[in-house]
């Protein structure tokens, strides 16, 4: 609750600033929507931002505030622009993006697929493809799922699970890709604060699990869960997987492995530029059974018992017609 | 992959390390929730089946392990191991009765001690998963098991072999007499056995095969067919089919059970195993007319007691990662 508070005054800080800031100088672009900043004066705002730049660089420590500010995700309140000359006169980037299987199949044959996560900046000031002048970040997420992390010790010689913690939610599938390794991209409470990196994956903890452990015990089980989740293939890090083709287009391929964890996967692309968030844009890609084994696992689910008695038809038949037809066939 | 199979399991033995080349030959398994390499499990089940053709035993305490070791989670594993026992054991079971082998008044008292058996069976399954101990338990189990019957019929098979090397003529061995059964209430007459005794014993074995048959997803056979030979003393031509009977109907409430309580039956995974074991099974059939019996169980008890070992390592070697991640149980 303090923390709430905490938060609470935070806000009320940042914003009371705000209004002043505003209320001074100029309709400052604090985005509602992405419309809004274009419309919103540009030449003002340019040298504004050239000023505000160095006042606003601490911006990441008070960062956790910015979900409570009023709608919806953290969209980049008031992220400096680069002083870049002829472009200044440019809107401010936007980043948009897809999928390029925007529904993908599980069937008997699915041995796991790879998706491409293809987008473009709008308004690129950068010269050239090869410029590195922006960062991008593509974080594809699996649905949060329950998961008990079990740790063994030795008990009179046998390896035995002795304690545990379970998390409430731990995404099933993670993998983020970048144009250079993610640390390098921008600041650890920037990362954090936007879940962007295996070591930042967000993870909660059972209300049980994070009352009876010390803080030092928890850490262990979430890093062993990331690093089990790691070596099972299902966490992935690509540090120069995304590539730019243009001034604007850019691309990157992840690999969906084939037990990939069936559910809705979140595709969310960042944009960086020195450091600090310019923009991000999310979408969605389905990932769900299809044919006989949605079939098959909607009847194991939903009517148990006649899924047993159907297995047990199915042993019966297949051990009768087997051992009957290799008997015709031995004769 | 690799963690599908839990921790326990060394890196060597992981399912897709030998499935990646060919991934054409893969197909999903919907309730395992896994890709699986077609060939790999085909051939599996042929290999058990070809070994309970040639050894006439049921096959599921091979099954089970291997299942496991190829990276199915173990509760899918012993649950469709028991579907698989049922489609094995079923047109055995049906030859034995046409052939007037089984007692089925015998058979049905056996059943109902092992439905008995299996109902707690696959709840003490579903307690262990959530405490997160299966693992160990099934280990422990399988290690106990093939231990001492793999120890029992090696040093069996090696002194036959042994006499018969020496030209002493092998007598089957005769039973004791047990007069404590004699003792119990509750006798019944069984014609087809031409036995008139106690429904106690014969529910007490019913009641401990199907807890096994739950537990390990073996069926049970070869506990069943010794305890009724010694302790019954049920005549030999009655035993192989009434023990076959009570199987197919103790296996197949069990598959019926798990996939109710532990979601652990998974078709398409069973379907693979079932067909390859039939073929299997009768090449192994024919195969085994042409090796000596006490032959047979030797090599039998060697692999028995391979796969004890195999199973034993794992709980015993200092595991890779002492953490392992696991689905809540009901979880999803």
């Amino acid at each position: 609750m303090p923390s709430r508070l905490w938060r609470f005054l935070v806000c009320l800080g940042l914003a009371a600033g705000l209004v002043a800031g505003a209320a001074v100088v100029a309709p400052r672009f604090v985005l509602h929507d992405r419309a809004e900043a274009r419309i919103a004066g540009q030449g003002q705002k340019r040298k504004e931002g050239q000023g505000r730049r160095k006042d606003q660089q601490p911006a990441p420590k008070t960062a956790p505030a910015t979900p409570a500010e009023p709608p919806g995700p953290p969209r980049p309140v008031a992220v400096p622009e680069p002083p870049k000359s002829p472009l200044d006169s440019l809107p401010p980037e936007k980043v948009e993006a897809d999928v390029s299987t925007r529904s993908i199949a599980v069937t008997s044959g699915f041995t796991g697929t790879e998706i491409i996560v293809f987008g473009s900046v709008d308004n690129s000031r950068q010269p050239s493809a090869e410029s590195g002048y922006y960062d991008v970040a593509v974080v594809v997420e699996g649905t949060p799922e329950p998961l008990v992390a079990r740790k063994k010790s030795n008990v009179g010689g046998l390896w035995i699970n002795t304690a545990a913690a379970s998390f409430d939610s731990v995404p099933s599938y993670y993998a983020v890709t970048s144009t250079r390794p993610i640390e390098e991209v921008a600041d650890a409470s920037i990362l954090e604060d936007n879940a962007i990196g295996l070591d930042n994956v967000r993870l909660r903890p059972s209300a049980g699990t994070s009352g009876s452990l010390s803080a030092a015990e928890l850490t262990d089980y979430e890093s062993a869960v990331v690093r089990l989740k790691k070596e099972d293939e299902l966490y992935l890090r690509d540090d120069y997987g995304v590539a730019f083709i243009g001034r604007s287009l850019f691309r990157s391929s992840i690999e969906l492995p084939a037990h990939v964890p069936v559910g809705p996967l979140t595709a969310s692309v960042y944009l960086f530029r020195d450091g600090a968030l310019l923009s991000k844009f999310s979408t969605r890609v389905r990932l769900e059974r299809e044919g006989v084994e949605l079939l098959l696992y909607r009847f194991s689910v939903r009517q148990p018992f006649l899924y047993g008695l159907f297995a047990v038809v199915v042993a019966v038949g297949a051990g009768l017609l087997g051992s009957m037809s290799f008997r015709r066939l031995s004769q | 992959m690799a963690l599908a199979l839990g921790p326990k399991l060394g890196p060597d033995i992981r399912a897709n390390d030998l499935s990646v080349p060919d991934r054409d030959m893969h197909i999903y398994l919907p309730i395992a929730e896994m890709s699986a390499n077609v060939l790999l499990f085909l051939g599996m089940g042929w290999a058990v089946g070809f070994l309970s053709g040639l050894f006439g035993v049921g096959g599921g305490f091979l099954m089970t392990p291997l299942l496991i070791f190829s990276g199915i989670p173990a509760a899918v594993a012993v649950g469709t191991g028991a579907a698989q026992i049922v489609a094995a054991s079923v047109s055995g079971a049906i030859a034995q009765y046409r052939r007037n082998n089984v007692d089925v008044k015998m058979g049905l008292v056996l059943l109902l001690g092992g439905i008995f058996g299996s109902v707690i069976g696959v709840q003490i399954v579903k307690i262990l998963r959530k405490a997160g101990q299966f693992d160990l338990v099934l280990a422990l189990g399988y290690v106990t098991f093939l231990g001492v019957i793999g120890a029992l019929m090696l040093i069996e098979s090696l002194s036959t072999i042994q006499k018969a090397r020496g030209g002493i003529a092998v007598s089957a061995r005769r039973p004791g007499q047990h007069s404590w059964i004699h003792g119990l209430p509750l006798k019944m007459r069984f014609h087809r056995s031409k036995l008139y005794i106690s429904a106690v014993p014969p529910l007490m074995i019913g009641a401990f095969v199907g807890f096994l048959a739950a537990i390990m997803g073996a069926g049970g056979g070869f506990i069943m067919v010794p305890a009724m030979i010694y302790l019954l003393r049920v005549p030999t031509n009655v035993v192989v089919g009434t023990s076959l009977f009570q199987i197919v109907f103790v296996t197949a409430v069990t598959t019926v059970l798990h996939a109710t309580e532990n979601r652990g039956v998974d078709v398409v995974l069973a379907l693979l195993l079932i067909i390859s074991g039939v073929v299997g099974a009768q090449f192994g059939a024919t195969a085994g007319s042409k090796l000596k019996g006490e032959q047979l169980r030797f090599l039998l008890a060697a692999l028995v007691l391979l796969v004890c070992f195999r199973v034993a390592w794992d709980i015993v070697v200092t595991p890779d990662d002492l953490y392992s991640i696991q689905p809540p149980f009901g979880g999803r």
